[in-house]
């Protein structure tokens, strides 16, 4: 039953996708001021609301294992590995946003990469996350998530701060999609395509999530199983 | 098409294939990652030898 409920799920986001992909070549029209470099929006963008969204999760998860880790352990372990998960799948996302935004800039500005707030606040956040990553994976001792869960805790910190640095500072970054000031955003006939393809990618990224969840709680208990073993021996 | 139009087309291209490479590459590396658990975990289950 589980596996057909994850079949299914993974159908629909394969067909999503393709839906959203027809949307953003075929639907949408071409840009007047930017032509078709414009369609880079229909994946650089909601690769970046994914991305927040799980390093939301991540903060979650990190809250989660320093509340849980002296009296619930079962909780915690779970907690850590939605921190974990969160803040790789978020990495993968923000590392997406940060290939397709020089490709876009390279033709809208006529340069790769600019040094303005949001470029510059989400370089961080990216650099951020591949330190939490890197700690995870090289650091050794019982006190290792710990230590990442306040890594992930004030990683966080840096999500409000590059969403709202194209409203706080001028920025050569194009203003905000939704939510910005009066004659900002998008044109309507573009926003359904726009609205498909954030669907799409917040399919595809809760598909990939709980992959890599289920990954690390499987980890998990085999590194318990691991020590229970060497006790035992 | 003029040359801005074609360049704007091969760099959309260029950013739709580098997420995709992203994506699916991180998913081939998830896969990996879960079938060597998995013979890890039923080397444990076996038990040592």
């Amino acid at each position: 039953m589980k596996k057909l409920a994850i079949g299914i799920y993974a159908a629909l986001t394969v067909a999503l996708m393709i839906w959203g992909f027809y949307q953003a070549v075929y639907v949408a029209p071409t840009d007047a001021m930017q032509g078709e470099i414009f369609r880079i929006i229909f994946y650089h963008v909601p690769s970046a609301m994914v991305a927040f969204l799980f390093f939301a999760i991540s903060l979650t998860g990190s809250i989660g294992y320093l509340s849980f880790r002296r009296n619930r352990p079962r909780w915690a372990q779970i907690s850590d590995a939605w921190a974990l998960s969160g803040a790789e799948v978020g990495v993968v996302f923000c590392t997406v946003v940060l290939t397709t935004g020089p490709l876009w800039g390279r033709r809208a500005w006529g340069i790769w990469w600019t040094w303005d707030a949001r470029l510059t606040t989400t370089l961080v956040l990216w650099l951020i996350y591949v330190s939490y990553l890197l700690l995870r994976r090289f650091a050794a001792g019982p006190q290792v998530q710990t230590l990442a869960a306040v890594l992930g805790i004030f990683g966080a910190l840096d999500v409000p701060i590059v969403y709202m640095s194209n409203r706080w500072w001028r920025t050569q970054h194009p203003g905000p999609v939704f939510g910005g000031a009066q004659g900002s955003g998008m044109d309507p006939s573009m926003v359904p395509a726009f609205l498909w393809n954030i669907l799409a990618w917040l399919a595809w990224g809760i598909l990939i999530l709980l992959l890599r969840y289920h990954v690390e709680r499987q980890h998990q208990k085999i590194a318990a199983a691991e020590a229970q073993q060497a006790l035992d021996a | 098409m003029d040359q801005a139009a074609i360049l704007d087309h091969q760099f959309r291209i260029a950013a739709y294939v580098v997420t995709w490479v992203i994506q699916l590459g991180y998913l081939a590396w998830l896969g990996l990652r879960w079938q060597a658990q998995k013979r890890e975990a039923a080397r444990l289950t076996r038990g040592p030898r």
